[in-house]
Formats: structure tokens, sequence, C-alpha cells
């Protein structure tokens, strides 16, 4: 095991890579235009609030927000403050954000006084509260740490430097395909995550893209803003939203539409052809980990599934596992061996790469982590989740196409007390969509439990 | 309803079992918040119409049979309207 706690980065990054450029460009669009002057106003105002409430160089603030302006400003004052984001996504549930705020100490919180908007806002109005909460240095000198669902019960706690940001950022302007200064992103995948945050937040203010959130997250919302502008836009999502789009009529022609780019989980070929015949675009496709950031691309669709490595970074195939270049553990505190050594990170994902063209193939994970909707799932916390609830003997998770659970009580339990108590402990996008009440699950006969879906579905009956 | 039939339980099934690519039987219960901005989607697209609906609303919606209860009483208040 070794530690891995790199030296915080000077904080004038934020302006020299994210903050600079004319006061009169637009940054984003939500709908009403922020030029970055206004940026800049906002982000130092929201510097003297964070310092207020105790944070300094070298400290922790988490942001548990919901894609907004808010979050954006905070973001970029945590990081100009000299001090370290920990992102919390907002559908964590309290359980969940206790307990990664006990593990990281920040000295601030921000979270929401108020939201508002209406339903399925794609970009909340929010109005941030910042609390004060531990007075202790941040727990490592990473400019960001970010929370991965994770196999040993807990979230794993990954963080990355500055510098490796800004290295994923300017890797992004070299991938030939990428939104060009002057275009814009119609941003769908949360901010919170690497692809939004760094192939869309960072990249765009970098690259003087302008960053559109839909109105809401429909079909005809993410239409309506590609059309709201004449210039070129692309549309920056996970698989699901090629689905929205598929299945949406256009009212005329959209010639500003350049290409839509998804990253989170592979695509059904059916759903890129359905997608194709409506829109006659490229549809992207990229790689990546929140560990590392974008790893491979391949946006102009030629490839399918196959992606090219991203400019500087190295992909190795070993013993069917894919490894990709990583100069630090991007694991704060105790880094385990068996996912990064020596300047190689394991992904977990069976892969393969072409000798000679050096295209990676992707063919699916090698441990228990699925992905919902571009959200990294690991079966594993939900099964622990699930198995310690009160009135749970045992409890198998599997995935069929969703998250399934099987669940032995050990007294009188029913589906609904079940349901709320996992309400309190895991996200919306981690919870079961379908519980399966059995009195005995099924076992081998040295008693470990079966996982084998066909047995489970058995045993439900 | 522009000539579209009453939205039934089968309907949402199907559309859930369309986003998952399992059969309807498969279809769990429960819906998250993805599958919950897929259905209002789709009963738009179906419907030609928005159904405006409040994040009141939609927090409550936990399962397909509650999806179901307030898609039926929104599109009845747009035809209202």
């Amino acid at each position: 095991m070794t530690t891995g706690n790199p030296a915080a980065t000077d904080p004038i990054w934020v302006d020299e890579i994210l903050l600079r450029g004319r006061s009169a460009d637009i940054c984003l669009r939500l709908p009403e235009p922020v030029d970055r002057g206004s940026l800049r106003r906002l982000v130092a105002e929201a510097q003297t609030r964070l310092a207020a409430a105790g944070l300094r160089p070298g400290g922790a603030a988490a942001l548990r927000l919901p894609p907004s302006l808010a979050y954006v400003v905070n973001l970029l004052a945590t990081w100009r403050s000299g001090a370290q984001a920990i992102l919390l996504d907002h559908r964590l549930t309290d359980h969940e954000v206790d307990r990664a705020l006990q593990r990281l100490a920040p000295q601030v919180v921000v979270a929401p006084i108020r939201t508002g908007g209406g339903g399925l806002r794609v970009f909340v109005d929010v109005t941030e509260g910042v609390t004060a909460y531990a007075d202790r240095p941040a727990v490592s000198g990473h400019a960001v740490i970010q929370l991965s669902s994770g196999s040993t019960g807990p979230s794993k706690v990954i963080g990355r430097t500055a510098d490796d940001l800004v290295a994923e950022v300017h890797r992004y302007t070299r991938v030939d395909g990428v939104a060009l200064p002057g275009e814009r992103i119609i941003l769908l995948p949360s901010m919170v995550h690497v692809l939004g945050l760094v192939g869309g937040l960072l990249y765009g203010l970098h690259a003087g893209v302008e960053l559109v959130p839909p109105q809401r997250l429909a079909g005809d919302a993410v239409l309506a803003a590609i059309a709201a502008d004449d210039s070129p836009a692309t549309v920056l999502g996970v698989p699901f939203h090629i689905g929205l789009l598929a299945s949406t009529r256009p009212a005329g022609p959209l010639p500003q539409f350049r290409r839509m780019t998804t990253g989170g989980e592979l695509v059904p070929a059916a759903v890129a052809r359905a997608f194709a015949d409506r829109y006659g675009v490229p549809l992207g496709n990229m790689y990546g980990m929140t560990e590392v950031g974008v790893i491979g691309t391949d946006l102009h669709g030629r490839h399918r599934p196959s992606i090219t490595p991203a400019p500087g970074v190295e992909v190795r195939e070993v013993d069917g596992e894919l490894w990709v270049s990583c100069p630090a553990s991007p694991y704060v505190g105790l880094s385990d061996p068996t996912r990064w050594a020596d300047g190689w990170l394991r992904t977990r994902d069976a892969g393969t790469v072409d000798p000679g063209t050096r295209l990676v193939t992707v063919r699916g994970r090698l441990d228990s982590q699925v992905s919902v909707g571009g959200l990294k799932v690991d079966l594993t916390e939900v099964e622990a989740t699930v198995a310690a609830l009160p009135g749970v003997a045992a409890a198998v998770v599997v995935f069929d196409g969703a998250v399934t659970a099987y669940v032995q009580p050990d007294g009188p339990l029913s589906e609904q007390t079940l349901d709320e108590l996992l309400a309190e402990r895991l996200a919306g996008y981690k919870r079961p969509r379908t519980l399966r009440l059995v009195d005995q699950l099924p076992r081998t006969t040295t008693g470990k439990l079966v996982r084998s879906v066909d047995a489970l579905r058995t045993a439900a009956t | 309803m522009a000539g579209q039939p009453d939205l039934g339980r089968a309907d949402l099934v199907t559309m859930l079992a369309d986003l998952s690519g399992k059969p309807s039987a498969e279809v769990g219960a429960r819906i998250g918040s993805m599958e919950l901005a897929w259905l209002v989607h789709l009963v738009e697209q179906r419907h030609d119409r928005r159904l405006d609906l409040t994040d009141d609303q939609l927090a409550a919606i936990r399962t397909v049979d509650d999806a179901l209860a307030v898609f039926r009483t929104a599109l009845t208040a747009a035809a209202d309207g």
C-alpha cells in the first residue's frame, strides 16, 4: 500500500486556464447569458463568502449543489481560494453525505437554501448557503475530490490535482471533433462527474465554447437549445440522451447541429442507428474514468465501438484487462496496488488494444460495477447496504438490465419498508428497481449465496 | 387527447421496456429519475403536449403506478385547459 498526497497547486491556474479571456464573451446561457466578466465578479464574491465561513488556502469546501450557476461559481471560487473542492452529487442521501463529510472533514459545506425552476430542470436556480464544518486542512493536495461507488462498502475517494485537470483540458484541445472556440456545447451530463466537469465545464471555459444546458431534460428542449442560435452546436451526453433525441420529431432542419458525443457506457447499435437515421450527424463516443478523465475518443463515429487513445494517453491490454497510463495514484490515503501501481491504472474494464491501429475496444466490466444512466454503481455497495438493513437476513443484488435485489428477511418485512429504509441510505440511481422478497435465497452446497439470475428468479417464484 | 387513446399502465411499462431493453414482463415497479424523465418525454411526444409537472409532483413518483396517476391528472388538466 502507498499513500498518495500530492502538494497543492498555486491557484493562479484558475485565472490562467479557465477565466482568461474577453469580459464580454458569453460563457454560459441559462438561458440568460453569463459573460466572462460577470463570472469573474461572481467568483470573487463567492470567495469572500467562503472565506467568511472559514475556508482558507489548503482547506477544503464540500459542494453539495445540483447543476447550477451557484455550483460553477463556488467550484471556481474554492479553487481560486487555494482550496480543495469535494464534489458531492446532490442526489446522495444525508446518510451518504454525512459519511463522506466525516471522512473528508471540509472546512465549509456549500448547499442550497432554496432551489427553483420547474420539474426535470437540467440546470437549477439555486440560492446557496455556506456553513462551517471542521477546522482542519484538506486530506490531500488534490484540487478536486470525487466519490465513486465502491466495491468495499463506502465510496472510493478519488483525487485529481490541478495539474492533472489542466492536462486533461489541454488533451481535449488536441482531440479532433470537439466543439471549437465560438461554438456551443449543449450540456446534459452532470458537472459533478468527470465528463460534464472536464469535457463540458472546464474545457468550455478554457476554449471559449458557450455552455448551454437545455431548459429541461426532454428531447424537444435539447432541440430548442440547438436551434436557439446559429453557431455550431455539439450535444454532450450519455447514451440515455441519444434515446431522448432519437425519439423526438424535430420541427424543422437543424443545420447548426454538428455532432452528438456521449460517454459513460456502450451505446447499443440499434440506438445509434435510430439516431443516425433521424439526424444524420456524427455520433461520437468517448471512454473515460473518474480517476483519469478522458482516455480515448471516436468523435466521428468511424470506429464504433472502438476508440483511439487521447493525445498523451497510453492504453495497454494485460491479461484481457485495459490498463491506462496514470502517473500518480488517484486514490486518497491508502492506495490499493491491485488498482494502481508503477504509473498504470487497472481500469477493471475487459478489452483489447489492436497492435497495429492502437484502437481500443472496451468489452465490459470485470468487476461488479454497472452504469446507470452514465453513473457508476457498484453492486457490492448496494448489496452491502441492503444486507445491513434491519430485518434482512441476506441479500443478493444483480444487474439484469436494471439493479434488482433479492432479499431474505429474518422476520416480518414488507417491500415498502425496505424501500423506505433504502431511500434513506442510497441515492436514487443506486437503488434497486425491483425488490424481491424470498423465504430462502439459493446457496451452494458450501453455503455461499448463488448469484445466477436464473436461480434467483426461480427462488422468487 | 389529440386522438390518442387513454394512457394505460401497459403503455408506461412498454416505454420502460424500450429504455432497458428488457421484456415488459421483467420491468420493475420502481422508477428512478432517469426512467421518470424518459416516461415524461415519451408521454409528451405521444400526446403532443407538455405535462408541466412540478418538482413536488415528480418527487412524489416512486413507482409506475404513481407515474400513471400523475400523468393522467396532468393530461386531463391540459385537455380541460
